[in-house]
């Protein structure tokens, strides 16, 4: 199940979708649509002279596809832990693990470099594909391309982050989940919040942008230390095991 | 230096006592049986041995070392095979070990060695390639023990090896095991509510109850402490009984029938020949006539029912 939701989410959402808006985009008569002047003339000015076409792709590229992207570093870290610990917890194979003559902060820290290098293995491949993807719908339209200092945020920042956090947050989780069904809902909590970083700006208070982006990130690695902190003290096997012992 | 020592070792889930202020001591050498029945805390004893259940108060150690201060430092010394603790199904048995092998610090080449070793002598060898979840339970089993004996422990403890074995797979598991013990140097702490297992393979005994340390010591020890004697047991031909025959001072208990047999507890087994001459001075034939010494299962009972909590109460023991 894991190794499924690690390929064929990434799939959908770097792939597939925007392969699917960008054929919307360029076989949609969009300058009949209603609405769509309007639309075009409330885009940054930077945008200024394009075509309702080229309008649209930018903005999906930075708004809707940047938030599919984040999907997968987040839903990778998160899915490759759940595996990698709840699993383990869950077949009871952490116990003999624990039996052998290493040290419990030693296997914590494999365990979290494997969900780690997972997630970067997956994430990096996801944006190779996307960056294919965007890059033949900016030719098809004429426009630049499409890495801007939102992007470069988004890659050498946020994204590196929430790999961090999908894993340490489901570790954090790790003592009071006893199952991977638990942890994958846990999942979809979790991505709440950036879900509503996006949609926010459809209300008109704040508009998504580098800087804002730069926030974030901060915010989500000082999360991350927070919960790093956290769950160096609580990964011992007297919390989760006997957690499901007294259960 | 003693293989195991606990000393007051406590252990409380909530309001649940699983081990209370325990204090044993393990020689090196021999295989040492902690008898109890499902729930009497032998898990949890195994578990705080191991380091991987922190005592509540006290403190036991295993050839010196803390498991709750040192854990890594115990399971360098120390195999231990859980009932809880599962190997990986997707990997095959020799996948499993070589990993574990290799976890416990040994090179490639040394891991290849130790795990064909234990792989031939548990008669492994031949499924070596196949997936663990394609074991057998008691197939299972073995690799289990396998896994305990790889780093070539001191110390094995080992939680109810032999449950959900058929006879043959616990047989065959009982003579790794004795094989492994009869080593001078390493100690076996054997955890099981299965005492004819235990008489067959212990060289000592502890019994706890409901997280009690009731007794310890050899078989003869706890024999006498128990007060377990020999029974004459005889069937008589065919429509006889003894009903109105007196017993003298030879045994310590009327005389008691079931199933066809007459059961007497004898002071001492020297009395038999003296019993059996009598009933047949009463003018009974005697078709058939044993000396049954008292079993560990015997003992055990007899200690749970001495015990002042145990007064009035059922006996629970499901072995």
């Amino acid at each position: 199940m894991a190794r499924a939701t690690l390929i064929a989410v990434p799939i959908g959402l770097v792939i597939v979708v925007p392969a699917l808006f960008l054929g919307a985009v360029c076989l949609v008569p969009l300058e009949q649509a209603p609405g769509i002047q309007e639309m075009l003339s409330i885009l940054p000015p930077k945008l200024e002279g394009y075509t309702a076409q080229q309008g649209l792709f930018d903005l999906l590229t930075n708004t809707l596809f940047s938030l599919f992207f984040l999907m997968i570093p987040l839903m990778a870290s998160a899915v490759s832990a759940s595996c990698i610990f709840v699993g383990e917890k869950e077949r009871s194979t952490i116990e003999t693990l624990l039996l052998t003559p290493l040290k419990v902060r030693q296997i914590f820290r494999a365990k979290l470099a494997c969900c780690l290098f997972l997630s970067f293995v997956t994430t990096a491949i996801a944006f190779g594909a996307f960056t294919i993807v965007v890059s033949v719908g900016d030719i098809m339209l004429g426009i630049p391309f499409f890495l801007n200092w939102s992007w470069l945020v988004i890659i050498l920042f946020l994204a590196p982050g929430l790999m961090v956090f999908g894993a340490v947050f489901m570790v954090f989780e790790f003592n009071r989940i006893n199952s991977r069904l638990e942890s994958f809902q846990t999942i979809a909590y979790v991505a709440l919040p950036f879900l509503l970083l996006y949609i926010a700006p459809f209300t008109g208070l704040f508009r998504v942008n580098a800087s804002v982006l730069l926030v974030v990130s901060a915010i989500v690695w000082l999360c991350d230390l927070f919960l790093w902190i956290i769950d160096i003290r609580t990964f011992l096997p007297e919390k989760f095991l006997e957690q499901s012992l007294e259960d | 230096m003693d293989a195991v020592t606990a000393v007051q070792l406590t252990k409380t889930y909530g309001k649940i006592q699983a081990v209370d202020h325990l204090n044993l001591c393990v020689p090196q050498g021999g295989v040492f049986g902690l008898l109890g029945a499902k729930g009497a805390g032998k898990t949890t004893v195994i578990r705080m041995l191991c380091g991987l259940t922190k005592p509540t108060s006290g403190e036991c150690r295993v050839l010196g070392r803390s498991p709750a201060e040192d854990p890594a430092g115990v399971h360098a010394i120390c195999g231990v095979m859980l009932g809880n603790a599962k190997l990986y199904a997707h990997l095959s048995g020799q996948q499993n070990l070589l990993f574990f092998a290799q976890a416990a610090g040994m090179g490639e080449k040394a891991a290849a060695r130790r795990v064909s070793e234990l792989m031939k002598d548990l008669e492994l060898w031949e499924v070596r390639e196949l997936p663990a979840s394609n074991y057998s339970t008691g197939m299972l089993q073995k690799l289990s023990l396998a896994r305990a004996l790889i780093n070539y422990p001191s110390v094995l403890l080992l939680d109810e090896p032999t449950n959900g074995l058929d006879y043959e797979a616990a047989h065959a598991l009982n003579t790794l095991v004795s094989k492994f013990a009869a080593r001078e140097d390493t100690t076996v702490v054997l955890c099981t509510s299965k005492m004819h297992y235990a008489q067959s393979i212990c060289t000592e005994f502890g019994i706890l109850d409901h997280g009690e340390w009731l007794a310890s010591g050899d078989f003869q020890t706890l024999r006498e402490m128990s007060g377990c004697r020999a029974h004459a047991e005889f069937r008589l031909c065919g429509g006889q009984d003894l009903e109105g025959f007196q017993l003298d001072g030879t045994s310590v208990s009327g005389l008691v029938e079931h199933n066809g047999w007459w059961r007497a507890e004898l002071r001492d087994e020297e009395e038999m020949p003296g019993l059996l001459r009598r009933i047949v001075e009463n003018g009974c034939d005697i078709l058939e006539a044993r000396l049954v010494q008292p079993t560990i299962e015997d003992v055990y009972k007899r200690i749970l029912e001495q015990h002042p909590r145990k007064a009035g109460e059922q006996n629970v023991y499901t072995g």
